[in-house]
């Protein structure tokens, strides 16, 4: 009898210890605190990426630097975004040197995009929610063409990822000054003072 | 006939038994009950306890083994590498994710690039940072890629390496387009990529930047990476 309810035991054990793993490694990405969504929060109040690896040397930036396995070509920064505060528009001038941008929410990343999609030198992202998105196209002006790519986020909170690379050497000053260019703001206020400014002079 | 004769003896037998044992068992009987429910409810909670220590301990293992490191599942292996296209995206496996969260790592997603990894050579031994190393061929159609070579677990310390990796634009190539790097722990002609520490496993990733083939790894073979082939092993 009691051997039969040892091996009971331990069959539920195993059950348990299996309910346990799943239930960890779901919860693992949820109460992370060295996690990148995290720690790119560091970026929240800055109109810039956070640049998190730099190629030129020199100090890195606070609560920067924790890329694990850094590619050393590769100039790296990051913005986070809360879409409470408004849409963010990232905006990206596309020079020599390969640019890409892509946009991570806690989960994952949801969209990326390099400078060949730059619409006359220049690339403007605007990570929005759906309601954001509804009111953009509501104060659309019919006929003008906007080159904004408007991109529907899956979660109020999120980063975006400028990532600049230095084929040489000798462009990795510029590497860094390139992903230090790039624009993180919040789109909102522009929008209603426009419009105000245009009601006004008609 | 058979039955009546098989049922006397077996129901004689027991009855006799039963008569002599019945005065004793009226006495131990009670103390043995007693003692077994306190034993079996005192082992009940004990293999309760054990249960569930059992399976938390186990569980939290097993997690943490799972999680810490590379990523356990989730890669394509191409030849002596291994492509891992969604480890960034959306759609990635909750081991990737957990992982991913406790590196605090940010991995390239589809339409920035792709990561390929290879911690063994082309005959299936790992990579050691005593050996010499030779990387031929090609590499998948992409506007940039890096090759770099890492050594697994914590870094070095001491001086810092000559060069970590290279970038397809400084790489020497033949007339033909092809390149070879040597990956040796000693100096070697044209394009050498020194052993980032002196012993033990290295393990090399091959980053291709805003490529198509991350939307299609299934489309990449062993002839559209370069092949590493171990040439010599020194000390």
């Amino acid at each position: 009898m009691s051997r039969s309810a040892f091996l009971l035991a331990t069959a539920c054990g195993l059950v348990i210890a299996g309910i346990v793993h799943i239930a960890t490694v779901l919860a693992i990405p949820r109460f992370s605190e060295g996690d990148a969504f995290t720690r790119a929060r560091a970026s929240e109040t800055l109109d810039h990426p956070l640049r998190i690896h730099g190629l030129a040397g020199g100090p890195p930036a606070a609560g920067g630097a924790w890329l694990p396995n850094p590619d050393p070509a590769v100039s790296v920064g990051v913005c986070s975004y809360d879409l409470d505060d408004g849409p963010m528009r990232v905006s990206a001038q596309s020079g020599s040197l390969m640019l890409s941008v892509s946009m991570h929410s806690r989960r994952g990343a949801f969209y990326a995009v390099t400078d060949q999609a730059a619409v006359r030198g220049g690339l403007d992202l605007v990570v929005m929610t759906r309601a954001q998105y509804d009111e953009a196209l509501a104060n659309d002006v019919a006929g003008e063409v906007t080159r904004d790519v408007r991109i529907i986020a899956p979660a109020r909170r999120g980063f975006a990822v400028v990532r600049v690379i230095a084929a040489l050497p000798s462009e990795r000053a510029a590497a860094d000054a390139a992903v230090q260019a790039v624009s993180c703001t919040i789109d909102s206020p522009a929008e209603p003072t426009g419009d105000e400014a245009g009601s006004g002079k008609s | 006939m058979a039955l009546s004769s098989g049922v006397g003896p077996a129901t004689g037998i027991p009855g006799r038994e039963d008569v002599r044992r019945d005065p004793r068992e009226d006495h131990g009987s009670r103390l043995r009950r007693l003692a077994r429910g306190a034993a079996s409810r005192s082992s009940r909670v004990g293999l309760f306890v054990y249960a569930l220590t059992l399976g938390g301990l186990l569980g939290l293992a097993s997690a943490d083994y799972a999680t810490s490191g590379g990523y356990p599942f989730g890669g394509t292996s191409i030849g002596s590498w291994t492509a891992w296209p969604r480890a960034g995206s959306l759609d990635t496996d909750p081991y990737a994710r957990a992982v991913n969260a406790r590196r605090g790592d940010i991995p390239l997603a589809i339409g920035e690039g792709m990561l390929l990894t290879a911690a063994s050579d082309d005959d299936g031994r790992v990579l050691d940072a005593t050996c010499t190393y030779r990387l031929a061929g090609v590499t998948p159609p992409a506007r940039a890629w890096t090759i770099t070579v890492t050594g697994r677990g914590a870094p070095a310390t001491g001086q810092e390496p000559v060069r970590t990796g290279f970038t397809s634009t400084e790489i020497l190539r033949e007339t033909d387009g092809r390149f070879a790097i040597l990956l040796s722990p000693e100096v070697q002609a044209g394009n050498w990529l020194p052993m980032p520490r002196p012993s033990g496993p290295v393990r090399l990733a091959l980053r291709l930047y805003d490529t198509p083939v991350a939307a299609s790894v299934g489309s990449l073979d062993r002839d559209s990476l370069p092949a590493i082939e171990r040439t010599g092993c020194g000390s």
